[in-house]
C-alpha cells in the first residue's frame, strides 16, 4: 500500500490556506512544527479539526491526545492511522 | 496603551495593545510582549521580561502570575499579584455552529448559550485552560475539555477535580475571559 500521509498533509494544508488565504503564513510552515506556536490561533485550530472531519470522513474522538494536534505532520498521521 | 484595573478581579491589572501591520505572528509577538511589560510594570514588578518555557508558554516574574493573548489585530495581557495562576483570552473570530458544537459539550450549549454568545464560551475555555495548565498537576488535556457551568455571576471551568473561575466580557467585535485560581 503507498504511503499516504504525504497526500494527507498536503489536504491539510490545503484546507489551512483556505482558512488563512495564500499569501498567510501557514502556506511555509513546515510539516513537524507546532501550529499553535508557529501562530495558529485556537479558533483557526478548531476550525481546521472540523473541516479535518468532512474532509477525510472521520470524527474526532473526545480522548484524542494533544500531541496528535501538534502539527500537519502529526494530524496526517492520525488521519492515516484512523483509516486503517 | 493604559494599564487598567480590572472590574472583574481585585488587583488584576490589564493592558490592551495594538499589533502592528503586517499583523502577522511576529508582530502579534511583540504586541504581547509589550503589553505585559507594561501590565506588570502597573503590578509593581522589577521585572518586566517573559521568557519563553521550552512548550512556549510565558514565565512570568516569581509573585506576578500572568497571561497573554492575542487576536490579528490586539494583543492584551493580564497581571494578576500573588495569584496561583491566571489565563486570559481574546477572541474576535466568528464561531460557527460547527465550531460551537465540537467546543461545548450538549450541556453547555443548553444551558449557557441563552446567556453567553458562542464567541465567549469559546474565550472562557482558552482562558481557563491556559489558568488550569499553569497550575502544573494536571498534565496535557485540550482546551474544550473543560466543563462550564455558571455560579451566581460568574462561570466556573473545571477539570479532572481543578476548577477555576472565570469572568467574561464582550465589546464591539471583540470577547475577552479572565480566569484567576487563587
Amino acid at each position: 500500500m503507498p504511503d499516504q500521509a504525504p497526500a494527507v498533509r498536503e489536504r491539510i494544508r490545503a484546507l489551512l490556506v483556505d482558512m488563512h488565504g495564500a499569501d498567510s503564513f501557514v502556506s511555509a510552515v513546515p510539516d513537524a512544527v507546532s501550529l499553535r506556536e508557529a501562530g495558529v490561533s485556537s479558533t483557526s485550530l478548531v476550525s481546521l479539526l472540523v473541516a479535518m472531519e468532512d474532509a477525510f470522513g472521520f470524527e474526532w474522538q473526545d480522548d484524542v491526545r494533544p500531541e496528535a494536534l501538534r502539527s500537519i505532520s502529526s494530524l496526517a498521521q492520525h488521519v492515516v492511522a484512523v483509516r486503517g | 496603551m493604559a494599564a487598567v484595573g480590572v472590574d472583574i478581579e481585585p488587583g488584576a491589572w490589564l493592558v490592551w495593545h495594538p499589533v502592528r501591520q503586517p499583523c502577522g505572528p511576529a508582530e502579534q509577538f511583540v504586541a504581547g510582549r509589550r503589553a505585559v511589560a507594561a501590565a506588570l510594570t502597573a503590578a509593581g514588578s522589577a521585572d518586566r521580561v517573559v521568557p519563553r518555557e521550552s512548550d512556549g508558554r510565558p514565565r512570568f516574574p516569581r509573585g506576578f502570575a500572568g497571561s497573554i493573548s492575542h487576536t490579528g489585530r490586539v494583543a492584551v495581557a493580564v497581571v494578576v499579584p500573588g495569584a496561583a495562576a491566571v489565563g486570559v483570552d481574546v477572541e474576535s473570530a466568528a464561531i460557527t455552529p460547527r465550531v460551537s458544537e465540537f467546543v461545548l459539550r450538549e450541556r453547555e450549549r443548553r444551558t449557557l448559550l441563552a446567556q453567553y454568545s458562542a464567541r465567549e464560551l469559546f474565550a472562557a475555555k482558552e482562558a481557563a485552560f491556559k489558568a488550569l495548565c499553569a497550575i502544573g498537576t494536571l498534565g496535557e488535556f485540550l482546551f474544550w475539555q473543560i466543563e462550564l457551568r455558571q455560579s451566581e455571576d460568574v462561570l466556573i471551568a473545571s477539570y479532572r477535580g481543578a476548577s477555576v473561575p472565570v469572568w467574561v466580557r464582550s465589546e464591539a467585535e471583540l470577547s475577552l475571559a479572565v480566569a484567576v485560581s487563587r
